[in-house]
């Protein structure tokens, strides 16, 4: 995908070294997209996360009812290819329904806790998470199950 | 958790080696191997399992425990990773300097300076993690040929 969004991905620890080593190279994407309420307003934990981004890759944080608009900024960029980040699947539900459209979701890392049920190494779903994720599938949304790019693609829906 | 030196001797700088799984408490022992045992030192194994609100607490009671009121260095692997980046994020609250691509030859520095200032100790490890990487081979063979 020329001039889009190459990758949206769902991580609970958004920016970190899976993204910077293997999913900025694999993708090719010269921006990225955090998409968190709370780190929208928060400089220095901005500052933290986009420390070790490439000096060639421009980062930018907003909160959820912001992505489509970002995104279309960011779409007008000469250098584009477009990597963007949620922390939780509610979030990506959130803002599809708010009007971010994409049509894969990569479901990278989503932490375990009691009550989650494992449903691959790296991912680990609650009631609530399924939810959101089946209603996203049934708007046709492909569900990629990949932690970092070499993984086999698993699709559970 | 790491045991306190004995508060009659001078307080040296606590360090914390926050690493991806158990990478930090095996390079920690491989110290020891060279240096002998080692206090207000610990090892922190970030799981990608658990959530990060969970590891950062693990992270604050880590530096706290060899806080011995001359601030904590924590030796992290990948800068960009989120051992890194966790351990950055407590700088807001701890006496804390942040230094990645922890090695062996740092680790070892770090252990046998640390009566030095926080911000004086984090420079010289730096310039020793990097003075450590050699291509041994290629000086050996340097050697032999003159």
């Amino acid at each position: 995908m020329v001039n889009g969004v190459t990758l949206v991905r769902i991580d609970n620890r958004l920016i970190h070294g899976q993204i910077i080593e293997t999913w900025l190279p694999y993708t090719g994407a010269k921006n990225v997209i955090v998409a968190n309420d709370e780190l929208a307003n928060d400089v220095l934990q901005q500052e933290i996360m986009s420390l070790a981004i490439p000096q060639t890759v421009k980062s930018s944080f907003v909160n959820i009812e912001s992505l489509a608009e970002e995104v279309e900024q960011v779409k007008s960029r000469k250098n584009s290819g477009i990597l963007v980040l949620f922390s939780n699947c509610s979030d990506a539900k959130r803002s599809f329904d708010s009007g971010f459209c994409f049509d894969i979701l990569n479901i990278g890392n989503v932490h375990y806790s009691p009550g989650k049920k494992q449903v691959s190494p790296s991912v680990a779903l609650s009631d609530e998470d399924e939810r959101c994720l089946r209603q996203l599938f049934r708007k046709g949304i492909e569900l990629d199950f990949r932690c970092v790019p070499n993984d086999p693609v698993q699709v559970r829906f | 958790m790491a045991k306190k030196s004995d508060n009659k001797e001078k307080p040296v700088v606590g360090v914390v080696i926050v690493t991806h799984g158990s990478f930090g408490k095996t390079l920690l022992e491989a110290a020891e191997t060279v240096l002998g045992p080692q206090d207000n030192c610990f090892p922190v194994g970030v799981d990608v399992n658990k959530g990060v609100d969970e590891t950062m607490e693990s992270i604050r009671s880590a530096i706290r425990s060899v806080e011995n009121g001359k601030g904590v260095l924590a030796l992290t692997d990948l800068f960009g990773g989120s051992p890194t980046t966790m351990s950055l994020s407590l700088m807001k609250s701890e006496n804390l300097e942040v230094i990645t691509g922890v090695n062996l030859p740092m680790v070892v520095a770090t252990l046998q300076s640390r009566s030095m200032p926080l911000n004086i100790l984090a420079e010289k490890v730096k310039d020793a993690a990097r003075q450590g990487i050699k291509v041994a081979g290629a000086m050996l063979r340097k050697k032999v040929k003159k």
